[in-house]
């Protein structure tokens, strides 16, 4: 019987053997912790990339690394560079509370073609994190202008997102529309990109209150033709919005007829 | 610089929330404590489900041999019973010494459910003991149906301590919204934490896997003692067990995918970070070990059921077949085993055109991948109706044009498989994925179909000879062994993805880990890790079957045991 005990006992970690080898033998991934942004006040514009790197590759690449689940970010996209060029040229010295906006609330930003499933990242990323990866993204053939200042001052965990907290006194409807994102989906004066309507004659397809109400309760009707960008637009222009702004807005689509 | 001002602040965050383990570190510890625990808790679980079911097929039937074999099957589970009470119990010590903050917030939230655990746990207990105990006390008449619900009772507490258990576990995956570090939010119950996303579809597969794992084991314990027999009849007897106990563990093995699947859904749609980590994130490597995992059992289950029909007459004239139901499992096996995305260097991405290799693409993705497996269960399916049918002569008149239906549904079902598969490359992912839906269902409606027709047509079929129980070949018996080994490693690396998708978080997105282990291993660190409490796992069985061995040669010296004859088997 000590032969057959023997076979077995062979046999077993024969078969333990081969298995732990297999998972050996294929590529070794191993989960990181997020980095803590380890730099204080005066830290350089590279620091806090640096920093932002190394969260963005443990975090991020999941998704953003193969350009199959969500874009690549730090190769070239459709000939406008990584996400850095991108946003300067989009967004100019709004670049970083646009991208900030992407990072908590990532369902505003989806990108056509890609579904809508990236998470808040406060949820898993302190805010100095999140200012660090923004930087990282920045530094992606734009221009950081993410400081030490912003980590200082970064709002905490429950805090609205920088879109939100950016409020201007303005009541120039132009001013507006771009402060607010508004002309990174919605074309105007013939060029824009297609992600909303465009502004151009809107004034003749809708009436004042619809305008209003499409600013205040975007998600209420889809306009035809945009159905797939449908919940795209952010809810919370109200919060932004003083009522002086809000009807300057409503007053100058209207008239573009 | 920057390591050391981690280390600083990993210090301040971990202060008295971590002990230390010697040696092997803190988490290698519990990794070993929970894990084992697992796979003893997993045996226990799901032998007295099958003992419960032979014992009533033994009543009904008035079949003495069904009736020892679910005996014989308990007596494996009083000896594992309390391993897996000790090593429950080194688990509790290690989480509220190793990691007492963890430990503090679930027993904050689940201090309640935990009491009405250990309530159970004694009930459990106490059923146990009087149902292997009150075995031949009570073995007739009423008295053994009152037996019998004892087994059923036992059941139920096992099911409900899994059931509690498994909250606990599930809300580290899935907790509910507005739980913090501090707790549940006041509008959300304990029971709210039960009731999580994912522990309903967890209480399911592990069920079916628990079936599945007793199975395998209490197949291997036969095995053994196939091997270790002295007469005709113990081989008999233990080749008959080896039998039920593969039978019954394929049978449910069959449609743990399904409830796997379902699994998968929820944790995608509590959120779809957890999901994409599982099966593109940094564990996606990981079913590919799988695959090869669950390749192995596929074609030592069919191995074993091959070899089974040398000892049935008639089955020769299904042996050419063989081959090329081998030859479907191997090319599905292969396709399922390939990966889709690959670690690459920029040159030969270059070389490739792309990230994604030319060939190997469109085999990865899950539209191939789907349409292996779902081929290889109806393979296997394919390989049981021909084990049955092995020693039968068709009576009914309508024998042929049955036989006929039953090939229609096959090539019905393998038709709509493959057909889903291609299609699949054709559409956008989101409604690829619903494709695999209708796979399943047809292969599902298949199997039930074929068996509910195969069960009128063998109605008062002839016999070719009586399956010779005992005369086969030892090398099966080995299969069986690789069948508990690979489905015992499986279920460590399962733990390790369920456990590994939720990273540095002991608390998805609730309380994080700040220990100096929280990055989550690489495979080949978690493979020997799991390798290594298989192995604990399987020395510790075979040292409490040695046990049980010794004690049933005691038992045998005083009285002497009942005679053991040729079984027939299940279902004939």
């Amino acid at each position: 019987m000590w032969a057959t005990n023997a076979k077995i006992v062979a046999l077993s970690l024969a078969v333990i053997g081969f298995y732990t080898l297999v998972a050996h033998i294929i590529p070794q991934l191993q989960s990181e912790v997020p980095a803590q942004v380890a730099v204080g006040p005066g830290a350089s514009p590279e620091e806090l990339a640096a920093a932002g790197e190394r969260i963005y590759s443990t975090v991020c690449t999941a998704c953003h690394g193969l350009g199959t689940r969500a874009p690549n970010l730090v190769t070239d996209h459709e000939g406008l560079g990584p996400i850095g060029a991108r946003c300067l040229a989009r967004f100019g010295d709004r670049c970083k509370d646009y991208l900030y906006h992407s990072l908590t609330a990532p369902g505003d930003s989806v990108v056509p073609g890609f579904a809508n499933i990236m998470p808040d990242m406060r949820t898993q990323l302190d805010a100095n994190q999140i200012w660090a990866v923004i930087a990282y993204l920045q530094s992606q053939g734009g221009e950081i202008t993410v400081t030490s200042q912003d980590l200082e001052s970064a709002p905490a965990q429950t805090a609205q997102p920088a879109a939100a907290a950016v409020l201007s006194a303005t009541t120039d409807p132009r001013e507006l529309l771009r402060e607010k994102g508004c002309l990174g989906c919605h074309a105007i004066d013939g060029s824009g990109p297609p992600i909303g309507p465009p502004f151009d004659g809107i004034g003749s397809r809708l009436t004042r209150e619809q305008i209003r109400e499409g600013i205040l309760n975007p998600n209420a009707t889809v306009a035809r033709g945009y159905e797939q960008f449908a919940g795209m637009m952010p809810p919370n222009f109200g919060d932004q919005l003083t009522a002086a702004q809000l009807e300057a807005i409503v007053n100058f689509l209207a008239g573009r007829r | 610089m920057t390591e050391l001002l981690l280390l600083v602040q990993a210090a301040a965050d971990t202060t008295g929330a971590y002990g230390h383990f010697p040696l092997i570190g803190a988490r290698a510890a519990v990794w070993i404590a929970a894990e084992v625990h697992l796979m003893f808790a997993a045996f226990v679980l799901g032998v007295p489900m099958f003992a419960v079911i032979t014992e009533l097929i033994g009543i009904v039937g008035k079949d003495p041999k069904y009736d020892k074999l679910s005996k014989e099957f308990t007596r494996l589970l009083v000896f594992a019973y309390s391993a897996t009470a000790l090593w429950g119990a080194v688990l509790v010590f290690f989480l509220t010494t190793l990691y007492p903050r963890f430990w503090g917030h679930l027993t904050q939230i689940f201090g309640l459910s935990m009491w009405i655990y250990v309530g159970l746990f004694f009930a459990e207990s106490f059923t146990l003991y009087l149902y292997y105990y009150g075995w031949d006390r009570w073995n007739a008449g009423r008295s053994k149906w009152f037996h019998w619900s004892l087994g059923v009772l036992l059941n139920v507490w096992g099911t409900i301590v899994m059931f509690i258990a498994n909250g606990w576990l599930t809300y580290m995956m899935s907790p509910p919204e507005g739980a913090t570090a501090q707790g549940l939010p006041p509008e959300v119950t304990m029971w709210g934490a039960i009731a999580n996303a994912t522990w309903m579809p967890i209480n399911i597969h592990r069920l079916l896997g628990n079936a599945v794992f007793g199975g395998t084991v209490a197949a291997a314990y036969a095995a053994y003692r196939f091997l270790a027999s002295k007469t005709p009849e113990e081989r008999a007897h233990y080749d008959w067990m080896g039998y039920v106990g593969n039978f019954i563990a394929i049978s449910v093995f069959i449609v743990l995918p399904f409830a796997g699947y379902w699994l998968g859904r929820e944790i995608y749609a509590y959120d779809q970070s957890m999901g994409i980590t599982m099966m593109g994130g940094f564990m996606s490597w990981l079913w590919v070990v799988q695959a090869v995992l669950i390749g192995v059992l596929f074609l030592a289950a069919n191995y074993y059921l091959w070899i089974g029909m040398q000892r049935i007459p008639g089955a020769e004239r299904f042996t050419p077949y063989t081959k090329w139901m081998l030859l479907v499992l191997v090319v599905c096996w292969i396709v399922w085993a390939t990966p889709h995305t690959l670690i690459v260097t920029r040159e030969e991405q270059a070389a490739m055109g792309g990230q994604f290799h030319p060939f190997l693409d469109v085999l990865g993705v899950m539209s191939a991948k789907n349409t292996a497996v779902n081929l290889m269960i109806l393979t296997t399916f394919l390989s049981f109706l021909l084990y049955r049918r092995g020693n039968k002569r068709l009576t009914v008149e309508w024998a042929r044009q049955g036989t006929m239906v039953q090939g229609a549904m096959f090539v019905i079902a393998a038709v709509v498989v493959v057909f889903f598969g291609i299609y699949g490359y054709f559409v956008p992912d989101t409604v690829r994925i619903g494709f695999s839906v209708y796979q399943v269902l047809s292969v599902l409606a298949c199997i039930v179909g074929v068996t509910v027709v195969d069960l009128f047509l063998t109605r008062g079929a002839e016999s070719k000879g009586e399956i010779r129980w005992g005369q086969m070949p030892e090398r099966s018996q080995y299969a069986l062994f690789i069948l508990a080994v690979t489905f015992t490693w499986l279920m460590g690396l399962m733990g390790f993805a369920r456990s590994g998708i939720r990273q540095h978080w002991h608390v998805w997105q609730v309380l994080p880990d700040t220990s100096p282990y929280a990055s989550t291993p690489a495979l080949g660190y978690a493979a020997n890790m799991i390798s290594l409490c298989v192995i604990v796992f399987l020395g510790l069985v075979a040292f409490i079957f040695w046990l049980g061995g010794l004690a049933e040669r005691a038992f045998s010296k005083e009285q002497p045991a009942p005679g053991l004859s040729p079984q027939p088997a299940m279902g004939d």
